[in-house]
């Protein structure tokens, strides 16, 4: 098991400028990997990351950064077509930083949180099926794997849960398709967030490793043993990011509504974070 | 015999008549029922004879904070209609014979200050300590609720909400804890309800996806053993809404059965059983 950090821990948006100090940051934190998102494609140089995160042994995670002008399941073709062209941009990004997946919450614009009748809602979640099978197929030519990720009610209307997750992961049928799990957003959804990993199973792309308010994993009430043995019975032995947001920027604070300070600073939330992990996920050797 | 006594919220029985709602509570066992702050809504010396008939008590006043009712917003006028809204909350209140009305510093979804943040402050304790005056004079307590980072940019956590009314100077209510709000916020559940201590004088119960108890995994044994051992009175109220951004629009719709009889049931039931198991029965 290998355990990343987000670049959300410090900054936002992540720019080609800021590699080279994150990655030194990251790697002297004691992390493998440095989780990027993708915010302005513009300003991301998948070369030059690459060649920052391997100067201090890191390996890349993609991420992206679903706003409404890039949404699989919106109404207009346009804005569907501009969702889908996104993706393959994060997947040539993810070839070029070496990544081996791009992931996120993919099938939609985040904070899409509106009432809709059942069907307008079955109408996106197919629009958003066809996108990512379209996506899909493109990242399998290049040997990539797609995570959508789950998340809360109040940042999403279309997948709250795993087995929502799963649900369209059986749509889009591609075997380089599946999730990322996130034990922040699961701690709100899932009756059981134990059986919610084990059913995920293979399916599952990538692990956030949150802590229920999004502070130092450990210092909060997440039963993180019983993430440990669910996450050894799915047989995953995976790549595990710690995601949190930096209050210190207002923009990325109000966009994930964190309106205090969940540890005493980002360095501190991410060193801690790690040896608990480290300690507590460790999987079993059978 | 239960060492709490237990009510439930009427929010979720959206378009049924109060009647059907007090037997329903009655039915299962309830000791009282949680109206929903709508005066307007109800006639209150009716619901009180009612709800004596069916052998229940008015325990609570779930004020609703919607964004003409805002209590630290920087336009006066909205100021004052908040506080109208208080005072007309906390006569239901006494027409009913409710002890205690739910109170918030700002309005649901506000998810940043209008004004400084020092301003609001401000302007939310000269409306809590006006209201709060005017409550204790109808012989009504006020208690100050917290919710979680998507609904207030302001109170997430009970040591906030113990902060700000420590500093209304209010002797007439407290703080109140509501677990779904909790589990997202707080990094143990009964340790924040101890830290609160005798300041506890309302809470609302949930399962983590808002759901009755049962429903997520929510440990309640735990809960419990805290408000047993801060020597919690209050009522024991679960809350129980529909899991989306949108609850009332989900009620609208009709989208909420199973929170009539399933949830309404299987709440008490499940909870009293954890009651039972701590006390060794």
């Amino acid at each position: 098991m290998r355990f990343g950090a987000s670049s959300f821990i410090w900054v936002s948006p992540f720019t080609t400028g800021e590699a080279a100090g994150l990655a030194a940051r990251v790697a002297g934190l004691g992390f493998d990997i440095m989780e990027i998102c993708i915010e302005d494609p513009a300003q991301v140089d998948g070369a030059a990351i690459r060649a920052a995160a391997e100067a201090e042994g890191l390996q890349v995670s993609v991420c992206g950064a679903f706003g409404p002008d890039r949404d699989v399941s919106h109404d207009d073709p346009a804005m569907r077509r501009a969702g889908v062209e996104y993706l393959r941009t994060c997947i040539d990004l993810a070839v070029a930083t070496g990544s081996p997946h791009v992931v996120g919450p993919m099938y939609s614009a985040t904070g899409k949180a509106r009432l809709l009748p059942e069907g307008e809602r079955e109408r996106q979640r197919g629009w958003a099926a066809e996108g990512l099978r379209e996506a899909g197929e493109y990242a399998a030519e290049h040997g990539i794997r797609l995570g959508m990720e789950p998340l809360n009610r109040f940042e999403t209307d279309l997948v709250n849960t795993t087995e929502q997750g799963l649900d369209l992961c059986a749509r889009i049928d591609l075997d380089n398709v599946g999730l990322l799990l996130d034990t922040f957003h699961m701690n709100i959804e899932e009756k059981d967030v134990g059986a919610a990993i084990r059913a995920a199973g293979d399916r599952i792309v990538l692990f956030h490793a949150c802590e229920n308010d999004r502070g130092t994993p450990g210092a909060g009430h997440v039963d993180w043993a019983a993430v440990a043995d669910a996450l050894a019975d799915a047989g995953y032995d995976g790549d595990v990011v710690i995601e949190s947001f930096t209050p210190e920027i207002q923009e990325i604070a109000r966009a994930v509504s964190t309106w205090r300070p969940v540890a005493a600073s980002g360095d501190a939330l991410a060193v801690d974070g790690l040896r608990f992990l480290r300690e507590r996920l460790r999987v079993p050797v059978t | 015999m239960s060492r709490f006594r237990y009510s439930y919220d009427q929010l979720v029985y959206y378009g049924e008549d109060i009647e059907q709602s007090i037997d329903r509570l009655a039915r299962f066992g309830y000791d009282a029922i949680e109206l929903a702050g709508e005066p307007t809504d109800f006639d209150g010396a009716a619901v009180r004879r009612h709800a004596e008939q069916a052998g229940i008590a008015v325990g609570s006043i779930c004020s609703i904070y919607t964004a003409e009712r805002d209590l630290s917003h920087p336009d006066a006028a909205v100021r004052a209609g908040a506080l109208s809204y208080v005072k007309s909350v906390a006569d239901l209140a006494a027409e009913v014979g409710a002890p205690t009305m739910i109170i918030a510093p700002n309005a649901v979804g506000r998810l940043a200050p209008l004004s400084s943040a020092e301003d609001e402050r401000a302007w939310a304790i000269e409306g809590l300590r006006a209201g709060g005056e005017y409550a204790a004079s109808v012989g009504v307590n006020l208690t100050l609720e917290c919710w979680n980072r998507y609904e207030t940019y302001w109170l997430n956590r009970l040591d906030q909400a113990v902060e700000l009314w420590t500093a209304t100077g209010l002797t007439n209510g407290g703080v109140m804890g509501d677990t779904f709000h909790m589990n997202i916020e707080e990094d143990s559940i009964a340790d924040a309800l101890r830290r609160v201590g005798p300041l506890l004088n309302h809470v609302h119960l949930a399962d983590s996806n808002r759901a009755a108890p049962g429903q997520g995994h929510v440990d309640f044994a735990p809960i419990l053993e805290a408000l047993g051992d801060i020597d919690y009175q209050g009522y024991v109220t679960f809350e129980l809404l529909p899991p989306s951004a949108d609850p009332f629009g989900v009620m609208r719709a009709g989208g909420h059965q199973d929170f009539f009889d399933r949830f309404t049931e299987q709440a008490i039931t499940r909870v009293k059983a954890v009651e039972a198991e701590l006390a060794g029965v």
